[in-house]
């Protein structure tokens, strides 16, 4: 990774991060640092470990992390429980967000924003006010009304689930943002509308890590980094032409990088 | 419309393997008492601890109470008015198959299975048990090179004593039901298979059962063996003749496979069932058993039921080792008044263990065919996992289809799953198949193998084809 | 023995009533239930003695419902306080049975009891007075919803029965809450005939104290064109059963059955459902959710009988469990008996713990684990909380009691 002098602190730093599920490696020492303003993308071929990454970062219970560190604000979250680490601003967008039958959307979003918010020292929202909330966010991903009254993702199409997922961002208001394929399944029009919605959300003092397949989720979100994964490690860092050339020359070309290194 | 006589019919093929064979065969007297099971004992010239293991298997036997929970009807069985032991007459010692008793292969042949040098199956090793005894097993040699053991359980006793002495009774306790108590007193022969360290058996071994007189109980027993890393898939296929009274079958299958084994059990039963009128047939009181010791073990058992007037049988898996994965794939088809009361019991010991049942009932005529299961996951069996599904086929209104599973849990990391339907053959599926050019018996017969695809899926394949025919023949004329 | 003694002894033999002498003399050859039946095999057998070691209690102390003040709009009828009741309004009728119809109608009930099956009924019969005894008749239209307690008091053994016959073309929202005191035993057993075309909306909320024990039986018998929907809830009692028994007496009919048990502690609490299809056409659409924490034990045990005459018989039948801890267990059985060949029927059977998925997700949004739990349980209870007919002021209280347990 390039060297280059940071006016502040990062946001997020993973050091060399090794991690395992069920005894079998999967990150064999990954090391990436995000910065106030900056989008990251990760790239990758399936099971590379970009989604084992995001789920690490986020905490979930099924990877072991066996070496390395994961520092948010300069502090070390590695046994942090994945709400300690939602509540302080870290947001996973889900590959496939999950369906919640029986629990209502609106009571979701509701216990969540206050949970993040009593963290921020903020007043907690009553229903009332809760609403009021919601409506002004509905309108950044274009979503009706009707979608809170039912149960969490469940029996929405792909691109509403997607872009629950990033109403879900905007009510929380994370530091940064670790969107796992949220371009996948989505129509050219969804795709803009989940893009700009990023955009209104990101500012200079957050940080956004895209993990995708395709340039064109790129082409609406310009990243500054580009990194390419392989066999859980990270095995080149560019800029975002980068990933011009990888969709130019395919996955087989960086498999020369696995050599060179 | 489908005609209800129409459905009836086709049930009717008669049972082709119900020849006897006129062969002089050596008897005891009838019944059964401390001299008898001595007696037997004798005959097969067995070492004192075979003999003191039936001894005892008989004395728990006599304490114990047959069973009538599943709800079978059938006549008292009279214990004392069955023959015991019963065997084709022939030279004391064979050294080939050349001087087994020709009327001994041409049965066999007529069954299919033929024994001689020259027509024997080339890919399958089979052991051919006739009444009380084996009278050949083939590609012994070709076995031997790899160290695979494929002989009568009567000769294992003998050349093998020491695998017998540790393993005979481990899975099935002599005092486990009645019916395997009885076994253990009284059993004639079976199959033994060992499997060493390390190898895959090169070929399918099978046995054959077949019953030929009428007097006499079978009483097999069958006992596998896989060491470490090991792999077989055994095939077991069975018939007698018909005869107006009951014959008592009462057998006991022993599994055993260590880490990294596993053993694949398959089986085509298709025992005579009796006539229409539920007269004759045989009584199927089977316990089948297998231990997943090992890690990462695994244990399939699969059937394809038909005949028999009473069949009472669950072959079933004791998961002990870590990942250790038991299956039982079943079809089981009943008709007239056949009774098949059959399932699996799934006992989940070791953590991260996993099985698969998967069972198929389909009844016709007046007969009755219950799925009866028990997935068990204990306190220690973390992890684990269980899939169970249970379909029925009723055919006629006059048969019954049950479901009788039972499932315990106390291992709240564990998932299990069932699920159970009960179907027939629609009018518009048959209708549909009909005006496509297929005749009605054919569309029947197509159903039905549909309906049991996944299970016959699981059996190896000569016996998938043999499987399809023999619910066809079965069926013929029976649906509406 | 000792039970039929303790009902003898407790009354001279000249004042007990036909019925009383008639179920004791049916449990006299086997006084306890088999313990190795089917019905009876897992029921834990210390806690099931304890049950009837209480003394029995004729008397029908006043008790505070723990509910909302009566309303206007509802009826409330309190088994034991109100066994005189007739109301005779513009649209409908509640009216008392009469003495005759009643005692006929448990007779020719009793006269199909198998001694084990119905053994709870029998108890409950040979206990019970008239005192204790509600029977009503109900025909109209545009009936108040009704609610009916029952319950024991502490330190001893009660016995409540319910018997109510709705007539045709006639439909109801019926509540029927059975409360268990400390160191109580309630024995309570509810008879319903529907009518023809009749329909009702019926709710069991049982709940207990400490160490008080419940075996609530329901015998149903639905006829052609009615409609039964059941959505039940027990929890809080040491030991409890609820048996279901469902017969429609003709078929074409409907059954809707949600119900659910939680258990904690070292409770044991198990429902069994019988339904009898005795005609063709019958419907049925069940679900029963366990959940069992601590060191408790959650049974279920359906049958569903479909003989030759119920063709075209469409049944469906889910037991769905939640284990939550390594001390706790839960046995299920979901059965088919089946002679009928065109019938549709499906079973089916989980037993899992909280889906870690969901949990992971919801972690994420920062929500926390035990909050996400709640939000999941309290998801898993909705089915069945929402099919239970109460007014919404009451649905809060059941909600808070959920929350409290």
């Amino acid at each position: 990774m390039q060297s280059q002098m940071k006016e502040s602190d990062p946001i997020l730093e993973v050091e060399n991060l090794s991690a395992s599920t069920d005894n079998l490696p999967i990150l064999k020492g990954v090391s990436l640092a995000v910065y106030p303003g900056e989008i990251h993308a990760i790239m990758g071929r399936n099971g590379c470990g970009k989604s084992t990454l995001s789920k690490i970062i986020a905490g979930h219970p099924s990877y072991n992390i066996t070496n390395g560190d994961i520092k948010f604000l300069g502090e070390n979250i590695n046994s942090l429980e994945p709400e300690e680490r939602a509540q302080s601003g870290i947001f996973l967008g889900f590959q496939y967000p999950i369906e919640i039958p029986g629990v209502s959307n609106l009571e979701f979003l509701r216990v969540s924003t206050n949970a993040r918010r009593k963290f921020l020292n903020k007043e907690e929202l009553d229903t009332f006010d809760f609403e009021e909330l919601v409506k002004e966010k509905l309108e950044i991903v274009k979503m009706d009304h009707a979608f809170l009254s039912r149960s969490v993702n469940q029996g929405f199409s792909g691109g509403e689930k997607k872009r629950n997922e990033i109403l879900q961002m905007a009510l929380l208001e994370p530091k940064i943002a670790i969107l796992d394929e949220t371009d996948s399944g989505l129509d050219i029009d969804a795709l803009r509308i989940v893009a700009s919605g990023i955009k209104k959300i990101s500012n200079s003092q957050t940080g956004i890590i895209l993990i995708t397949h395709y340039q064109r989720l790129l082409d609406e979100i310009k990243p500054n980094y580009v990194h390419v994964m392989s066999d859980g490690q990270i095995i080149k860092t560019g800029e975002s032409d980068l990933a011009l050339e990888l969709e130019k020359k395919g996955y087989e070309w960086t498999d020369n990088f696995i050599k060179e290194t | 419309m489908v005609k209800e006589n129409l459905v009836k019919d086709v049930v009717k093929e008669p049972y082709k393997y119900g020849f006897v064979t006129d062969i002089e065969t050596e008897k005891i007297e009838k019944g059964l008492n401390e001299d008898i099971i001595r007696l037997i004992s004798q005959k097969k010239e067995e070492p004192k601890f075979l003999l003191d293991f039936r001894l005892k298997a008989f004395k728990k036997w006599q304490k114990m109470k047959e069973p009538d929970w599943a709800g079978l009807g059938y006549e008292k069985i009279d214990y004392q008015d069955i023959i015991y032991y019963s065997a084709p007459k022939q030279k004391e010692k064979i050294s080939s198959l050349d001087e087994v008793d020709p009327k001994l292969l041409e049965t066999f042949d007529k069954l299919g299975i033929p024994l001689t040098e020259q027509k024997k199956l080339t890919n399958v090793a089979v052991d051919a048990v006739f009444d009380s005894v084996s009278i050949a097993t083939t590609f012994r040699e070709e076995l031997a090179e790899h160290g695979v053991i494929f002989c009568s359980i009567s000769e294992a006793v003998k050349n093998h004593a020491d695998l017998i002495e540790k393993y005979l009774g481990t899975v099935v306790p002599a005092s486990d039901n009645y019916f395997a108590a009885l076994n253990s007193a009284v059993f004639s022969d079976g199959s033994f298979v060992y499997i060493p360290k390390g190898v895959t058996c090169p070929m399918d071994l099978s046995s054959y059962f077949r019953i030929n007189s009428g007097d006499s109980g079978q009483f097999e027993r069958t006992l596998i063996i896989a060491e470490e890393s090991s792999s077989v898939s055994y095939l077991e296929g069975c018939t007698a003749p018909m005869f107006d009274t009951n014959t008592l079958h009462a057998a006991v299958v022993e599994l055993i496979a260590l880490d990294d084994a596993s053993i694949k059990y398959s089986t085509v039963q298709n025992w005579y069932a009796g006539d229409e009128k539920g007269i004759g047939g045989i009584f199927n009181f089977v316990t089948k058993r297998g231990k997943c010791l090992g890690k990462r073990s695994k244990i399939s058992w699969s059937q394809v039921e038909t005949g028999s007037a009473i069949t009472w049988k669950y072959p079933s898996c004791l998961l002990l080792g870590e990942e250790s994965v038991g299956e039982f794939y079943s079809v089981a088809l009943t008709n007239n008044l056949q009774q098949a009361d059959t399932g699996t019991k799934m006992i989940h010991i070791g953590p991260k263990t996993k099985s698969t049942i998967v069972s198929k009932g389909i009844s016709a005529g007046n007969s009755k065919n219950s799925y009866r299961g028990l997935v068990k996951i204990g306190t220690k069996a973390t992890g684990s996992r269980n899939y169970s599904q249970c379909d029925s086929m009723l055919i006629g209104d006059q048969a019954s289809a049950n479901t009788f599973p039972y499932i315990k849990s106390q291992q709240p990391n564990s998932e299990i799953e069932h699920e159970a339907s009960t179907c027939r053959i629609s009018e518009d599926q048959l209708f549909y198949l009909q005006s496509r050019g297929i005749e009605f018996e054919e569309a029947v017969s197509m159903m039905v193998s549909g309906f049991c695809r996944d299970v016959f899926n699981q059996l190896p394949m000569e016996f998938a084809a043999e499987a399809d025919k023999l619910l066809a023949l079965k069926l013929e004329g029976s649906v509406g | 023995m000792e039970i039929i003694e303790k009902i003898k002894t407790k009354q001279s033999q000249d004042s007990l009533t036909e019925i009383q002498k008639i179920c004791l003399d049916k449990l006299q050859p086997s006084p306890l239930p088999n313990p190795k039946s089917e019905q009876w095999r897992l029921s834990n057998k210390s806690k099931f003695s304890n049950f009837l070691n209480y003394p029995f209690n004729e008397k029908n102390p006043k008790f505070d419902t723990p509910f909302p003040k009566s309303s206007q709009s509802t009826i409330r009828l309190v088994i034991g306080d109100s066994c005189q009741f007739n109301l005779i309004e513009e649209n409908y009728s509640i009216k008392q049975l009469s003495e005759d119809k009643l005692v006929k109608y448990i007779k020719e009930q009793i006269s199909c009891f198998d001694e084990n099956e119905n053994w709870s009924d029998l108890l409950n019969l040979s206990l019970n007075c008239t005192k204790n005894t509600l029977g009503l008749k109900i025909n109209g239209s545009e009936i108040p919803p009704i609610e009916i307690f029952s319950h024991a008091s502490s330190n001893s053994l009660n016995a409540k029965t319910l018997i109510i016959f709705l007539e045709k073309n006639c439909d109801i929202n019926l509540l029927q809450v059975n409360l268990g005191k400390e160191n109580s035993s309630l024995s309570q057993s509810t008879f319903f005939f529907l009518e023809e075309n009749s329909s009702v909306n019926h709710g069991v909320v049982s709940y207990g104290e400490n160490k008080s024990n419940l075996l609530n039986s329901l015998n149903v018998i639905q006829q052609n064109n009615s409609e039964y929907n059941l959505g039940s809830l027990h929890f809080k009692f040491n030991f409890a059963r609820f048996e279901i028994r469902i017969k429609q007496s003709e078929g074409n009919a409907k059954t809707n059955i949600k119900s659910m048990q939680i258990t904690k502690k070292d409770e044991q609490i198990s429902t069994f459902t019988k339904i009898d299809f005795n005609g063709p056409n019958g419907f049925l659409d069940q679900i029963n959710k366990s959940l069992a924490d601590d060191k408790s034990h959650a049974i279920f045990e359906g049958s569903i009988i479909v003989p030759k005459i119920a063709q075209k018989t469409d049944a469906s039948q889910l037991s769905r469990n939640l284990l939550l801890s390594n001390l706790a267990q839960i046995d299920t059985k979901p059965q088919l008996e089946i002679i009928a060949d065109d019938v549709k029927c499906k079973h089916g059977a989980t037993i899992s713990q909280l889906n870690e998925e969901e949990l992971f997700y919801m972690r994420t949004r920062g929500i926390t684990l035990t909050e996400a739990s709640k939000l999941q349980l309290s998801s898993y209870f909705q089915e069945i909380i929402s099919f239970i007919p109460v007014s919404k002021d009451r649905w809060d209280l059941l909600d808070k009691l959920l929350q409290e347990n």
